[in-house]
C-alpha cells in the first residue's frame, strides 16, 4: 500500500498576516516496506508532512495518494484511513488519558467499532509488541508508569489498530539511552513484520540504524532522498543545512585523518566490525 | 482547527497608534466611550466616524480587520435594531401591520443605539487591535498602581494576567495537538448527539488538565529559581512613557469632544 505524494504544498494560516509556507511541492513516494526516515532541520516542515499522510491536515495544493486513491477525496472514508495510516505524535505520552493503560490502548480499536473480546486481543498483541507486560501493568493507571513506558503505551494505542502504515514524528525525543534503544528495537520489529514506517527523527544515528531510505527537507522543500549511505555520503551538504552526520562516519573521518583507513559505514556496530579487523590485520602484519 | 486561535485580535503591524503608551490608550478608549454616550442624535455620529476612520487609517488598519471586530456582536445588534424599530414608544406611525407598528420616533432611536453600539466595539478594538494583550495587562496594573494604597493587589493582578494570556495560545495549541492525537485514533469530536460529543471530549480535557497542571508546576519552578518574590522593589524592562504622539492622540481626543458637545447642543 504505498504512498504518494504528488506536489503537495501547504500554507498555515493563507490570507492573514501571519501566513506561512510549510510545504513547498513536495514529490515524494513511500512504499511498500520502505522504512523511511524524514530528517531536517527545525521547521523544516516534517511534522506538517506527517499530518498530511493520514489526512489531518488537507494540502492547500497537490495530492495525497493511498494506493492511487486521493484520501482528500469526498469518496475516501476518512476514519478508514485514520486506522490504516497509524500516526504517533510527537511527545505520545501527553496523550493518555484513560484510567488503566489496557482502556488506553483499547481506544483506537473501541472507535473502530470492534467487539470486546477482539479489542482485548489487540491490546495484548499491541502491548506484546512494543514489549510491556500485561499481566503486571494492564489494570495500572497510564500515569504511574516511567516516561519510557508511557511513550510504548501510546505507541501501543496506535499500533493496536493494526495499521499498515506507521507514521512517527521523533519516536525517541527525550528518552533516556535505554528508552531509547527498547523503542528503536520495537520500530525495527514492526518493519521486519511488514509494516510500511515513515519516522522523522533528529538522530542521525537512529537513522542509519534503521532507515532502508532518507529524505531531507529544508524550508518545506524536499532537497534530498535516497539510501542512508547516499545522503550521508554528502557531508557538506548537510552540514550547510544544520544537520549532522552518524558519530560513524564521525569517528571513520577521524581514524581517516590518523592514517586508519576503513570502508564507509554509517554504524557503530559496523565500524566497530571493521576496526577490529583492521587491527586484527595490524597485528598478523607485525607478527 | 484550533490552530488559528489569536489571542484577543492583535493585529501586527508598525504604526504610531501601535507605538503608543499602553496607558494613554486605556484613557483615551474610555474617554471615546463617554465621547460616544454623549451623542445626541444619529447626526452626531458623523464625527465619531470620522475619527475612528482617521484612528483606523494612523493605525494602518484595513476596513476587513475593522468590521471582523462587528462579527460577534451581530446578533445583538440586529435585536437592538429590531427591538427598538417594532417596538419603541412615540405617536407618529409611519406604518402599522396588525398589532406591529413602527413609529418615527422608534426608527430614529433604532439608528441611533445601533450606530452607539457600532461605534462603541469599532473604537474600542482600536485598542486591542494595536495593542498586544500583555502590553495592555502592563498599561493596566500601571494604571491601577495608586489602588496599592489600600492594599489591592496590582502587581499579582497584573501578574496573573499575563501569565493567563500568555498561555491561551500555548495551551490551544496543546489542545489543537491532543485533538489531532486524538482523531489519528479515530476519536470523532464533531458528530454524534450532545451527550456523545460531550463525552468525546474526555480524551482532550484530561490530557489538557495534565499538561497545565504539568506548566504550571514547571512555571512556578523556574520563577523560584529566578528569586521571583512578587512586585516588591521591582523593575520594568520596558518603562511605559508617554510621548509626543501620545499627546497629539490626547489632543485630537479633545477635539473630539469639543465637536460632540457642540453638536448636542446646536444641531
Amino acid at each position: 500500500m504505498p504512498i504518494k505524494l504528488d506536489s503537495l504544498s501547504h500554507t498555515y494560516q493563507e490570507g492573514s498576516p501571519f501566513q506561512a509556507t510549510a510545504l513547498h511541492d513536495v514529490d515524494l513516494t513511500i512504499e511498500d516496506h520502505d522504512l523511511l526516515a524524514l530528517i531536517g532541520h527545525t521547521g523544516s516542515g516534517k511534522s506538517t508532512l506527517a499530518q498530511h499522510l493520514n489526512g489531518l491536515l488537507k494540502p492547500t495544493s497537490g495530492r495525497v495518494l493511498l494506493d492511487g486513491q486521493d484520501i482528500n477525496d469526498k469518496s475516501t472514508d476518512r476514519r478508514a484511513l485514520r486506522f490504516a495510516v497509524g500516526l504517533v505524535f510527537q511527545y505520545p505520552e501527553h496523550q493518555l488519558f484513560e484510567e488503566t493503560v489496557r482502556k488506553d490502548i483499547g481506544f483506537g480499536p473501541r472507535n473502530m467499532g470492534l467487539e470486546e473480546g477482539e479489542i482485548d486481543a489487540r491490546v495484548r498483541e499491541a502491548m506484546d509488541k512494543t514489549g510491556l507486560p500485561y499481566d503486571e501493568i494492564a489494570e495500572k493507571s497510564p500515569f504511574e508508569l516511567s516516561g519510557g513506558q508511557m511513550r510504548r503505551v501510546a505507541l501501543a494505542g496506535v499500533l493496536a489498530m493494526r495499521p499498515r502504515i506507521l507514521v512517527l514524528d521523533e519516536p525517541t525525543a527525550g528518552l533516556d539511552p535505554r528508552a531509547r534503544d527498547f523503542l528503536l528495537e520495537d520500530i525495527r520489529r514492526l518493519h521486519k513484520g511488514g509494516t510500511s514506517v515513515v519516522m522523522i527523527s533528529h538522530s542521525m544515528d537512529d537513522v542509519a540504524s534503521l532507515a532502508t531510505r532518507v529524505a531531507v527537507l529544508e524550508k518545506g522543500r524536499l532537497v534530498m532522498q535516497g539510501s542512508p549511505g547516499e545522503i550521508f555520503s554528502r557531508v557538506e551538504e548537510l552540514g550547510r543545512m544544520g544537520l549532522d552526520v552518524p558519530q560513524a562516519s564521525k569517528l571513520r573521518h577521524l581514524l581517516f585523518d590518523a592514517g586508519i583507513e576503513l570502508p564507509e559505514c554509517y554504524r557503530l556496530e559496523e565500524l566497530a566490525d571493521s576496526l577490529a579487523d583492521y587491527l586484527k590485520g595490524g597485528a598478523e602484519h607485525a607478527g | 482547527m484550533l490552530g488559528d486561535i489569536t489571542l484577543g485580535q492583535y493585529y501586527p503591524v508598525q504604526s504610531p497608534v501601535h507605538r503608543m503608551d499602553p496607558r494613554v490608550k486605556i484613557l483615551l478608549t474610555v474617554a471615546f466611550i463617554v465621547c460616544v454616550f454623549l451623542v445626541g442624535s444619529p447626526l452626531g455620529y458623523v464625527p465619531v466616524a470620522l475619527y475612528v476612520a482617521l484612528c483606523s487609517r494612523a493605525a494602518g488598519l484595513p476596513l476587513k480587520m475593522m468590521l471582523r471586530s462587528l462579527r460577534p456582536l451581530r446578533i445583538l445588534l440586529i435585536f437592538t435594531f429590531v427591538l427598538n424599530l417594532f417596538f419603541g414608544a412615540g405617536s407618529t406611525e409611519i406604518f402599522r401591520l396588525g398589532f406591529v407598528r413602527v413609529t418615527q420616533e422608534g426608527l430614529y432611536n433604532a439608528i441611533h443605539f445601533s450606530l452607539r453600539l457600532i461605534f462603541l466595539v469599532m473604537g474600542s478594538s482600536i485598542m486591542t487591535l494595536t495593542t498586544p494583550p500583555v502590553t495592555l495587562t502592563d498599561g493596566l496594573e500601571s494604571l491601577v498602581s495608586p489602588l496599592k494604597a489600600i492594599r489591592f493587589p496590582a502587581h499579582e493582578m497584573a501578574m496573573m494576567m499575563t501569565i493567563a494570556l500568555r498561555f491561551i495560545p500555548t495551551l490551544a495549541e496543546e489542545a489543537d495537538k491532543i485533538m489531532k492525537a486524538q482523531s489519528a485514533r479515530g476519536a470523532d469530536f464533531t458528530s454524534g448527539t450532545l451527550r456523545q460529543r460531550a463525552k468525546a471530549l474526555i480524551p482532550l480535557l484530561v490530557p489538557l488538565f495534565v499538561s497545565a497542571f504539568r506548566r504550571a508546576g514547571d512555571l512556578a519552578m523556574a520563577m523560584e529559581s529566578r528569586c521571583y518574590r512578587g512586585g516588591e522593589g521591582r523593575t520594568k524592562l520596558h518603562v511605559l512613557r508617554a510621548g509626543r504622539r501620545d499627546l497629539i492622540a490626547a489632543l485630537s481626543m479633545a477635539g473630539l469632544f469639543a465637536v460632540v458637545l457642540l453638536m448636542a447642543r446646536y444641531v
